[in-house]
């Protein structure tokens, strides 16, 4: 097999292979970093198309889409507070906080180069251990599923600290958007009103853009006057080369991260918001000061951004090797892989091993690359947006919203429906309810139902049914140290603190 | 001077369409809509068929894929339903899914909506069982069934499609009972298959025939063996008669012109017999079994009569 992987490499250097890895990459940061769009609506808009290029033409053009939106989606959301894909909501907590103290231009480096690291990870966990780790995969059957659900839900609102009953109230919201649709199992309509358009649920990026991307650009037109604190010079580039050094204490958060990345691809489903955010609160629970997280600290944004490129690549294993995709971008890609009559499965790696390994080395290279492109060209390019009057800057950017919601489906309905949820996240911002867990909920809600509603069928009713196996009972022992971990740390610290008063 | 222009408008539209009838179909872009998305199996299928389709029509014929996912291809087949019968608009068609449609929830269409064109794919169901599972013979997989009605929990990608109605078809004519597991598409209920989490299996040929050593495959749904995967013996082989499958075609809106319907049949036609068409098929995983006109029609009205049986006996919603 280590061969083939040898073997396939001199293909991706030929030049239309390799130059559509770094179209991909631009494509892909700019495709990120407009809100609204995102990495899996570029590559369903791409996959059309690939029917009339070469393999690794049309593969190296997504590897690079791909790994170049998983960083663009940073760009705005740091420097704005919107993130450009859903998986950049954890890259806002202390990116944004970084630009508005002057250290933008650092934190979209540090967000580069954790991309880019985590990435790479990625690719060679897919390049070397694909086989063994779909074999993980396989432990997980739906009863397992439900508990990584129960897992993800506990961990964002317990730990996402704040006020837990909010973030409740905030996970509920996004659990009832995931109902909306007809049900995983009959098809029942619920809560659809008759809608054709509502039949298939609805969209993340619809919430998203909606619930993230309006408030800050109500924002932005209400004090048209005020002069944005961020400004070009302030922004703080310097050359990467420059920035590298300050980042060396970082490398614990980045393994870490890619590790968390990694692991949350291989299961089907959850994908990189859910990667980033656990990575997020794992780098800030070991944190030697987790007081300054969410205030500015570049490593919050190492670790958001390391594991939500390192869920890329992983993603691709359960759906090279079983057919069954991590994310919903790699859902679109094996419909481009389908098209070059590359079908998933055991065979796969047997029968077209150039093909197959030589998109693996471009999920490399697009990973690698993303330092280069990303680091100067355009992170210098998108950070002088800010210089734009602010009116100017609110309205391209509810341009883009509209077009983007606009182009999932091609009907207004969807649009209608952002600028409801847009609504919503304005009121949800005033009161202060957190916005993740509603994104969370909406994401791990929905898995969690269907899965838990397949377990009890093939338990025939019988709740125990969810409690079999160890892989479950790991899962169990997980969730419940979420939930009453940080209670008993804090009556822990509070009676350090009375035995100090006394 | 308003009127003028109006009436000069309306005379030239009169112009032009009858300009139209006379000329050579097709004159502009035809347009095929597909109910799922991009990559998808039935979407591979139309961009697979569409060059072919554009040479036997000739004359610079195009078709132009247009994908309008959702509601389980409902949007998309609904748009053909409701579009002009010109012949400008054709559109995919899954048998049994869009018959089940119209009974198991509101469509706007029904069997007389379209003029049936050819049905390209057919894609047998297969039995499979879990490695794990030890039940590798239909008889073994049969006796277990019965010696405990619903212990066999059966994979399938979903209700009301052509696995479901294979699993009431092998549950009449063995008078066994199973509990159904429907995941979301074929690949979920698969791989939960492999890892042993359900003992058995409803999947088509094309989905299993790269994962033969994974999981021990019983039977396959058809009167012969399929060229797919010939090494497959057949459920009828093995004495239990039962045949079905899951297939996609082409359809367009009904009262299509009669010169039309005969240009675009005489191009399924040649389609049919197409070998780098055929192989370029059996590459993207879709078993060909091409069935055009009234025959398609007859097809689908047995599907709609089969699916409206299982649903008056159990309705799966």
């Amino acid at each position: 097999m280590y061969s083939d992987l040898l073997h396939a490499l001199p293909e991706v250097f030929a030049l239309t292979n390799f130059i559509a890895v770094i179209i991909g990459v631009l494509a892909g940061i700019v495709v990120g970093a407009m809100p609204g769009l995102s990495a899996t609506m570029a590559i369903s808009v791409l996959v059309p198309f690939t029917f009339g290029l070469e393999p690794l033409v049309a593969l190296g053009l997504m590897a690079g889409i791909y790994n170049g939106a998983m960083y663009g989606g940073a760009i705005p959301a740091v420097l704005l507070r919107i993130p450009g894909t859903p998986a950049a909501v954890a890259t806002t907590f202390d990116g944004y906080p970084m630009a508005q103290k002057g250290q933008g231009g650092f934190a979209l480096q540090v967000a580069v180069v954790s991309s880019s690291i985590g990435g790479i990870a990625s690719a060679f966990a897919l390049m070397l251990l694909a086989p063994p780790l779909s074999k993980v995969t396989l432990l997980f059957g739906p009863a397992e599923v439900f508990w990584v659900a129960v897992f993800g839900l506990a961990s964002i609102i317990f730990l996402l600290g704040g006020n837990p009953v909010k973030g409740l109230i905030s996970a509920c919201f996004g659990v009832f958007v995931s109902v909306i649709g007809s049900d995983p199992i009959y098809g029942n309509d619920r809560f659809t009103f008759g809608q054709l358009e509502l039949l298939d649920g609805i969209n993340i990026v619809i919430l998203l853009v909606g619930l993230y991307a309006l408030p800050p650009v109500i924002d932005l037109l209400e004090t048209p006057l005020k002069t944005d604190s961020v400004e070009g010079e302030k922004l703080g580039t310097e050359p990467i080369w420059k920035a590298l050094p300050k980042m060396k204490g970082y490398w614990k958060t980045w393994l870490r991260g890619s590790f968390i990345g990694i692991w949350i691809g291989i299961l089907p489903g959850a994908g990189g918001s859910m990667a980033a955010f656990m990575s997020y609160n794992e780098a800030r629970r070991s944190s030697k000061k987790p007081d300054d997280w969410g205030k500015g600290e570049p490593e919050g944004v190492a670790a958001a951004e390391t594991a939500n490129n390192a869920d890329t690549a992983s993603a691709l294993i359960p759906a090279l090797t079983l057919g069954i995709p991590g994310t919903a971008v790699a859902a679109v890609m094996l419909g481009g892989l389908l098209v070059h009559g590359l079908q998933p499965g055991p065979m796969l790696f047997r029968d077209n091993p150039d093909v197959v390994f030589g998109f693996m080395w471009q999920f490399l290279f697009g990973a690698i690359l993303l330092v280069l492109l990303g680091g100067s060209l355009a992170t210098n390019s998108f950070a002088r947006l800010l210089n734009l009057p602010r009116p100017l800057l609110g309205s391209i950017i509810i341009v883009l919203m509209l077009i983007g919601v606009y182009s999932i489906h091609g009907r207004m309905f969807d649009v209608y429906m952002m600028l409801g949820f847009g609504a919503v996240g304005w009121v949800m911002d005033k009161l202060k309810f957190p916005l993740p867990p509603v994104v969370l909920g909406l994401i791990l809600g929905a898995f969690a139902e269907e899965n838990l509603r397949l377990a009890l069928r093939i338990g025939r009713g019988d709740w125990a049914v969810l409690f079999k196996n160890t892989t479950s009972l790991v899962l169990v022992a997980l969730t419940v140290a979420v939930v009453v971990g940080p209670m008993i740390k804090r009556r822990f610290i509070d009676s350090r603190k009375k035995e100090g008063e006394a | 001077m308003h009127k003028l222009f109006q009436k000069t408008a309306l005379v030239g539209a009169f112009v032009l369409a009858a300009g139209a009838a006379v000329a050579e179909y097709p004159e502009k872009p035809i347009e095929v809509i597909v109910g799922y998305s991009a990559g998808g199996g039935t979407d591979v299928m139309a961009r697979t068929a569409a060059p072919f389709i554009e040479k036997y029509l000739g004359d610079g014929a195009s078709l132009v894929v247009k994908n309008m996912p959702g509601a389980s291809g409902q949007i998309g087949v609904t748009e053909v339903a409701n579009a002009d019968p010109d012949g400008y608009t054709l559109g995919t068609f899954n048998l049994p899914g869009m018959m089940a449609r119209t009974i198991d929830r509101k469509a706007d269409y029904d069997r007389e909506s379209f003029t049936y064109l050819a049905n390209v794919v057919n894609d047998p169901n297969v039995i499979v069982t879990a490695k794990s599972s030890g039940l590798d013979t239909m008889d073994k997989l049969i006796e277990a069934a019965k010696a405990d009605p619903g212990a066999i929990t059966v994979g399938m990608s979903s209700l009301g499609g052509d696995d479901h109605f294979m699993l009431i078809k092998l549950e009449g004519l063995t008078e066994s009972e199973f509990t159904i597991v429907p995941f979301k598409g074929s690949a979920p209920a698969r791989t939960a298959l492999m890892g042993g989490h359900v003992a058995m299996g409803i999947l088509n040929i094309s989905e299993v025939a790269s994962f033969q050593e994974e999981l021990n495959v019983l039977g396959v749904a058809t009167t012969e063996r399929s060229d797919f995967a010939p090494e497959l013996p057949t459920l009828q082989e093995q004495g239990f008669d039962v045949v079905n499958g899951s297939m996609r075609g082409f359809v367009a809106p009904a009262g299509l012109p009669e010169d039309v319907v005969a240009k675009l049949d005489a191009a399924f036609a040649q389609l049919a017999s197409d070998p780098d068409f055929l192989q370029a098929m059996k590459d993207t995983a879709n078993p060909v079994e091409v069935v055009r006109g009234e025959e398609f029609k007859a097809l689908t009205s047995d599907l709609y009569d089969l699916a409206n049986q299982v649903w008056q006996e159990t309705p799966w919603n």
